[in-house]
């Protein structure tokens, strides 16, 4: 027996080394694709073992946030039993009818390797926890902004992270207007600026507007909507690829970013646009993307590349299961992966997107994927493909 | 640039051989404790990275059977877009909404690798396509059989491999009983007897027995229902743990196996039971499978492990969400894994399961889950956990070259 596997063992090896050796051109390839100036983007391969299994016969229902800490701790709020089926939690009933499964609390903490840290979150003394809540953004102090799109939510709530209540901003009664200067009205997500100490509140579901108010004290500073028009809430009604572009915003406006050098882009999903402001909500430009996407929308939420200059962002597409890859300054789409689907790399409903310092990305898919992936950053590399499918690893060995 | 590299490829290098050296001493030790006679179990490992990923932006429906025949190939079914919500087949809407995405068509068949071979399925000329197709088995001919648990559903269909159309078994025409010879009520799975060229049909969904008939011509040959009972349609209502057990199957009758050695492995899986029988279905055994499960049960379906005495069965349990690993003979649980969830060796509904000729197995889920996953057979090793949760390769790199 021993001796077999030792031969074994020796095959493998010398399979290894050959396949060194393939590596080794497949460099030399790279480097020369490289010289001759082909267009360059990001590469990533999904993990398809990150995070680690949950605890206690956890499941996620619909994972509609992601944000990463300083620390690369990985912060992920999804909506539990209310976005689960009974017969996937069969373990809440009195008795247990079975030994699986229980919706995890609400906010999931992730250090880097993916092991579970914590988890918290709901109803509580001195806040009002979201009918429905929706984005989560941790800041540099230790604290996260979580907003919500139910019914009544027009407010966002700020904890620390391992749960401590710290203030409401705006209130869970969501008749605010888009001109409102006091609530929001079913906020989809609140990204920071935090060296002016301004929150950018993508608003949302109920209205149409980016509102900025300050990260402390949640004053509304100042507002806007598409192309830096005074929002206006009139019903626009469903997306058309043919009509001209709509001069509003439509529902949900769901990401508002500020970036380093001072703009600030917008997700306007159900438009198929990424629409792109000053910080004082001066329109710059726009681009859409898979215009022809209808219902849902194609711009779901966007990430910018951890180097200095934010050269790229990646924008999750939810309606049609992908990461679009652009070039940040001149909006130039490069690349896409993903595809439809419940195997690694693959997504359903890929709703929420965020990087790590060391240039990964994290991705959440609502409705029924309700998961939550990691994409490697392996460098940058000639574009080959326009949409490279679904990105897996090579395999290692054939066991 | 170019330097680095080759350093790291040399640390990696040293790494490996590091691994293989404490590899080897852990087989040693393994060994060493199935010498002090520990239990022992097969032991496996998921691949997440099969099968590929489909071509044509396809989806899988609820995917509610899974066969492996005499190539290795796997083939799946599955019920594509009646189970797939519009938010996610956005490419088949009228008009468009997005390119993603479709249904796949319902018979899948795959190789070893994982690549998708052939793929055909849905309503014909010359047969009545199930309403909602369940199960699917490769005979010893390679021909492929399907059942079907929708409302009218009361018949079985063989096709080649290829799609061609052979016999139908009974008719779309939900009214036969447990007694009826001529058709079936919502068949689960069907096996075929190479010795006797016999088919046992899993019946089912409405009816509540095990049917034989010819595998060629379908004459019915006989019929049995729980403890080899006569079987009888009466509504005994819900099952209760604490109650006697029932002296009848409940619905549905979810699988029927014959071992090599002639005994026939039946699926009573909202009663959390299997049960043994003769070929002539004189009852053996039973035993109860984590019978505390309510309402849809524990024992889904059942395949038996590739060695000649097929020593070990592997039950799948779309329930508690996880696989039983059983001695067959004692019908003893040795072990289990897998949890709920929607990661690698994770289930959301473990509904079908098959085993190939390397001892690899497959698991079909139905519900949200919507996969097939393998799980390689690693040989067998000691228990250590009655409960082993995700059964996940371990890594062997950082990937963070």
């Amino acid at each position: 027996m021993n001796r077999t596997r030792n031969v074994l063992v020796g095959a493998g090896l010398f399979a290894l080394l050959v396949g060194l050796g393939f590596g080794q051109s497949a460099l030399q390839k790279s480097a020369a694709a490289q010289a001759k100036g082909a267009v360059q983007a990001p590469r990533f391969e999904v993990d398809p073992m990150w995070p680690k299994p949950l605890p206690n016969h956890w499941v996620y229902g619909n994972v509609i946030g992601v944000g990463v800490d300083s620390r690369d701790h990985v912060y992920i709020i999804h909506r539990g039993a209310g976005s689960l089926e009974p017969k996937e939690i069969y373990a809440t009933t009195n008795p247990p009818s079975s030994e699986c499964c229980v919706p995890a609390p609400p906010v999931v903490e992730f250090d880097a390797d993916g092991t579970f840290v914590r988890a918290w979150g709901g109803p509580g003394q001195g806040y009002e926890w979201p009918e429905s809540n929706h984005g989560i953004t941790p800041d540099l102090k230790g604290n996260l902004f979580i907003g919500g799109n139910g019914g009544n939510d027009g407010h966002v709530l700020k904890f620390t992270t391992d749960g401590k209540f710290v203030k409401q901003f705006g209130f869970a009664y969501a008749s605010a207007g888009s001109n409102d200067m006091y609530a929001f009205n079913k906020v989809a997500k609140v990204s920071l600026d935090e060296a002016v100490n301004e929150a950018y509140v993508s608003d949302g579901y109920g209205n149409h507007r980016v509102a900025v108010m300050d990260m402390d004290t949640g004053k509304i500073k100042r507002y806007w909507g598409a192309y830096g028009n005074k929002p206006d809430d009139t019903p626009l009604g469903n997306y058309n690829p043919e009509a001209p572009l709509a001069q509003q915003f439509r529902n949900p406006v769901h990401c508002a970013e500020p970036s380093k050098d001072g703009f600030v882009y917008v997700c306007d999903r159900p438009n198929d646009r990424i629409q792109v402001f000053t910080k004082d909500g001066k329109f710059v430009k726009e681009t859409q993307v898979a215009k022809t996407t209808r219902g849902d929308g194609s711009v779901w939420d966007i990430a910018f590349s951890k180097d200095a200059a934010q050269k790229y962002f990646y924008l999750a597409d939810g309606a049609n299961e992908k990461i679009h890859v652009f070039d940040r300054a001149s909006l130039t789409y490069l690349t896409s992966f993903g595809d439809g689907g419940r195997q690694p790399g693959q997504f359903y409903a890929v709703h929420s997107i965020a990087t790590d310092s060391k240039g990964n990305v994290y991705t959440t898919e609502t409705y029924r994927g309700q998961r939550l992936q990691k994409f490697v950053y392996k460098g940058l590399a000639a574009v080959t493909k326009p949409n490279q499918g679904t990105v897996w690893p090579t395999k290692t060995s054939t066991h | 640039m170019q330097p680095k590299r080759h350093l790291l490829m040399g640390t990696g290098l040293v790494t490996l051989l590091a691994v293989l050296g404490v590899a080897q001493y852990l087989l040693q030790q393994s060994a060493a404790a199935q010498a002090k006679g520990a239990v022992q179990a097969p032991r496996f490992e998921v691949d997440p990275l099969w099968p590929k990923p489909l071509p044509n932006h396809w989806l899988l429906g609820s995917t509610i059977g899974v066969s492996v025949d005499a190539q290795d190939h796997v083939w799946i079914i599955h019920r594509s877009s009646a189970t797939l919500n519009n938010n996610e087949r956005g490419a088949e809407l009228d008009p468009p909404t997005g390119e993603c995405c479709k249904g796949a068509p319902p018979v899948l068949e795959f190789d070893q690798a994982g690549n998708l071979l052939r793929h055909w399925g849905g309503p014909g000329q010359g047969y009545e396509w199930p309403q909602s197709n369940h199960g699917i088995t490769i005979d010893y001919k390679g021909n492929v059989w399907i059942g079907g648990n929708g409302a009218d559903d009361g018949q079985v269909l063989k096709f080649t491999q290829d799609g061609t159309f052979i016999k139908q078994f009974g008719m779309e025409w939900g009214g036969a009983g447990s007694n009826d010879t001529w058709a079936f009520g919502q068949v689960a799975k069907i096996f075929v007897d190479k010795g006797a060229n016999e088919a046992y049909i899993a019946d089912g969904y409405r009816n509540h027995r095990v049917a034989v008939i010819d595998a060629d011509s379908g004459q019915f040959k006989r019929m049995w229902g729980a403890y080899g009972n006569k079987p009888d349609d009466t509504n005994i209502g819900r099952y209760n743990p604490d109650a006697p057990p029932a002296q009848q199957f409940r619905n549905p009758v979810h699988c029927a196996e014959l071992s090599t050695d002639g005994f026939v492995y039946v699926c009573d899986r909202v009663n959390d039971r299997i049960q043994v029988f003769t070929k002539d279905g004189k009852f053996v055994k039973e035993q109860f499978v984590a019978k505390r499960s309510l309402a849809d049960g524990s024992v889904w379906d059942i395949a038996f492990s590739k060695d000649p005495q097929q020593k070990y069965l592997y039950l799948a349990d779309g329930r508690n969400q996880k696989v039983h690993l059983i001695e067959r003979q004692t019908l003893q649980v040795l072990t289990s894994f897998g949890d709920g969830g929607r990661q690698p060796s994770e289930f959301f509904g473990a509904h079908s399961i098959a085993s190939d000729s390397k001892g690899n197995i497959y698991i079909t889920e139905t519900y949200e889950g919507k996969r097939v996953q393998k799980f390689v057979y690693k040989g067998i090793g000691p228990v250590t956990k009655e409960n082993q949760g995700v059964v996940w390769p371990s890594r062997t790199s950082s990937h963070e070259d």
